[in-house]
Order: C-alpha cells, then sequence, then structure tokens
C-alpha cells in the first residue's frame, strides 16, 4: 500500500515539475540562443542549378576577384548559381542582379554575389540556410 | 518509484537553469564600426564646426520623418559608427552599406525585415558602394530603397 501511494505522488511531482518546464519552455523564445535565424523575404526566386556548390578552392579563387570586374570572371571560377534572389535597386537607376551559392563544406552558408549588368560589385556570407 | 522522483528532482533543478538561459541572452555593446569614405570630404554627419553639429553631408538624402519609424529595408544588421550614425547591413545585399544618421535610441544587432531600426525628427540617408581598396563609395540611392526604409515592409 506505502508502495503505491509513493508512486502515486512521484507521478504528482513530475507532472508539477513538468508543466513548470513546459511552461517555462513556452516563455523562452529558443530562436535567440542560435546565431542567426532571421529569414528574410529574400529567399531564392529562381533555383538554376540545384546541385550547384562552391568548393574550398573556388571560394578562395573567387575571393581573389576585385570588385568592379567583369562577371565573367566570376563565371570563370563558379558556374551557374545554385538560385537567384530577386532582381533588386539599391542606386539610383541601376538595377542588381544576387545569386547564391552554398558551401560545398558547409551547406548552411551560402556565398551571396551581386552584380549590377555585368560588372561584379561584391559578396556576402549569409549563416541561415 | 525511485526513477520517476529522479524525473520530477531534474526538471525542478532545470527550471532556473532555463530562467538563467534567458537573462544570459543580451551580448555588450560591439565597438563602434569604421567605415572610411571613398571620397575626401572634410565634413560629415556627427562632425562639429565653430561648436555646431553636422547634421547632413553631402550624399546625405534629408527625410522629414516627424517622429516616424524606419524599418530593416532587409534582414540583417544594425551597428554605430564613429559619429554614432546607424549603419545597416545585409547579408543578402552584399558591397552596400546604408548609413542612417538622426535616429533616437536606434535598435542595434540583428533585425528581421520590416524591424524598426528607430525613429526620430529628421533622417540622413545613405547608400555607400564597397570600393576595391575597401573603402566605401557614398552613391545616390534609388527610391526603391528609401521606401524600403520608409515603410514597414
Amino acid at each position: 500500500m506505502n508502495h503505491r501511494k509513493s508512486q502515486v505522488s512521484s507521478v504528482k511531482y513530475m507532472l508539477a515539475g513538468g508543466s513548470v518546464v513546459a511552461a517555462l519552455g513556452l516563455m523562452v523564445d529558443p530562436r535567440g540562443f542560435l546565431p542567426t535565424t532571421a529569414t528574410g523575404k529574400d529567399i531564392c526566386q529562381v533555383v538554376v542549378q540545384p546541385e550547384a556548390t562552391l568548393t574550398r578552392q573556388e571560394l578562395s579563387r573567387l575571393l581573389t576577384v576585385q570588385e568592379r570586374s567583369d562577371k565573367a570572371q566570376i563565371r570563370r571560377i563558379a558556374q551557374n548559381p545554385y538560385c537567384k534572389l530577386p532582381d533588386i535597386q539599391i542606386r539610383s537607376g541601376v538595377t542588381a542582379q544576387r545569386e547564391a551559392y552554398p558551401l560545398a563544406f558547409d551547406s548552411q552558408t551560402w556565398l551571396v554575389v551581386l552584380y549590377e549588368g555585368n560588372e561584379y560589385a561584391g559578396y556576402a556570407f549569409s549563416f541561415r540556410h | 518509484m525511485p526513477g520517476m522522483r529522479l524525473v520530477s528532482v531534474i526538471s525542478y533543478l532545470l527550471a532556473p537553469a532555463l530562467l538563467g538561459l534567458g537573462a544570459c541572452s543580451k551580448a555588450p555593446a560591439p565597438p563602434p564600426l569604421e567605415v572610411r569614405l571613398y571620397q575626401k570630404w572634410e565634413l560629415q554627419p556627427g562632425d562639429e564646426i565653430a561648436g555646431r553639429a553636422v547634421l547632413g553631408g553631402l550624399g546625405d538624402i534629408s527625410i522629414d520623418l516627424e517622429g516616424n519609424a524606419v524599418y530593416a529595408p532587409f534582414a540583417g544588421r544594425t551597428q554605430l559608427d564613429t559619429r554614432q550614425c546607424v549603419i545597416f547591413s545585409s547579408p543578402d545585399v552584399p558591397a552596400y552599406l546604408f548609413r542612417l544618421c538622426g535616429l533616437n535610441q536606434p535598435r542595434l544587432g540583428e533585425l528581421k525585415q520590416g524591424e524598426a531600426i528607430g525613429s526620430g525628427n529628421l533622417l540622413y540617408f545613405a547608400a555607400l558602394r564597397k570600393q576595391p581598396n575597401g573603402t566605401w563609395a557614398v552613391v545616390e540611392p534609388a527610391k526603391a530603397i528609401l521606401e524600403r526604409t520608409l515603410t514597414k515592409s
């Protein structure tokens, strides 16, 4: 009998403890603990080459290309991108095109390249994919 | 059952640990960002001339905000520069930075697209484009980027 009573009370404790943890879990926003999970609306507009990635070697060669170089210089190192992002207008009278390449050795990280017409303007690393 | 009691004891122990995690998520303010301009202009927003503050310089678009907010045009990050202006950068927009001067108590750190950066009476907005030598050229911003910054998207 005693044994059964203690079993019931430990279930009660477990339920009480569990609901405290669950209630706290609801109050905590786990996104705050992760490095960058901000998902913008500027994800891919068109997937061009689903298998496209950048190897370490391609990435290091790509980073040596100077801003203002011809787009063809980037294309010689990295062929078709994984996807195109929507075109944007930042500078007056110029429409910018953006293309993304996941890294072969770290698929969560993308290299985003911005072109203005045939001119390569620059790159950025995007860490949230 | 001792096992069940152990579970409840663990959940009691976990509760303060979870609370502690929440309290530690605020990071200290990062050092101001040094943005070297391509143009060699003597006066820029945040400087002083004859004891007066310079609010805007060449290349800044001045907007009458009337206390309204400005919003992150993309998912990105805000930091202060050495002149206390906000520098907005986004991994979705390589090769460009946006400088916003005149905001009161701006929000610093990671922002989602459309989140408020801050508000103020007069906004001085500049678009900066990366140069091959690592400096940033002040360029004429497109209307579209200003509209994206002034309205919640």
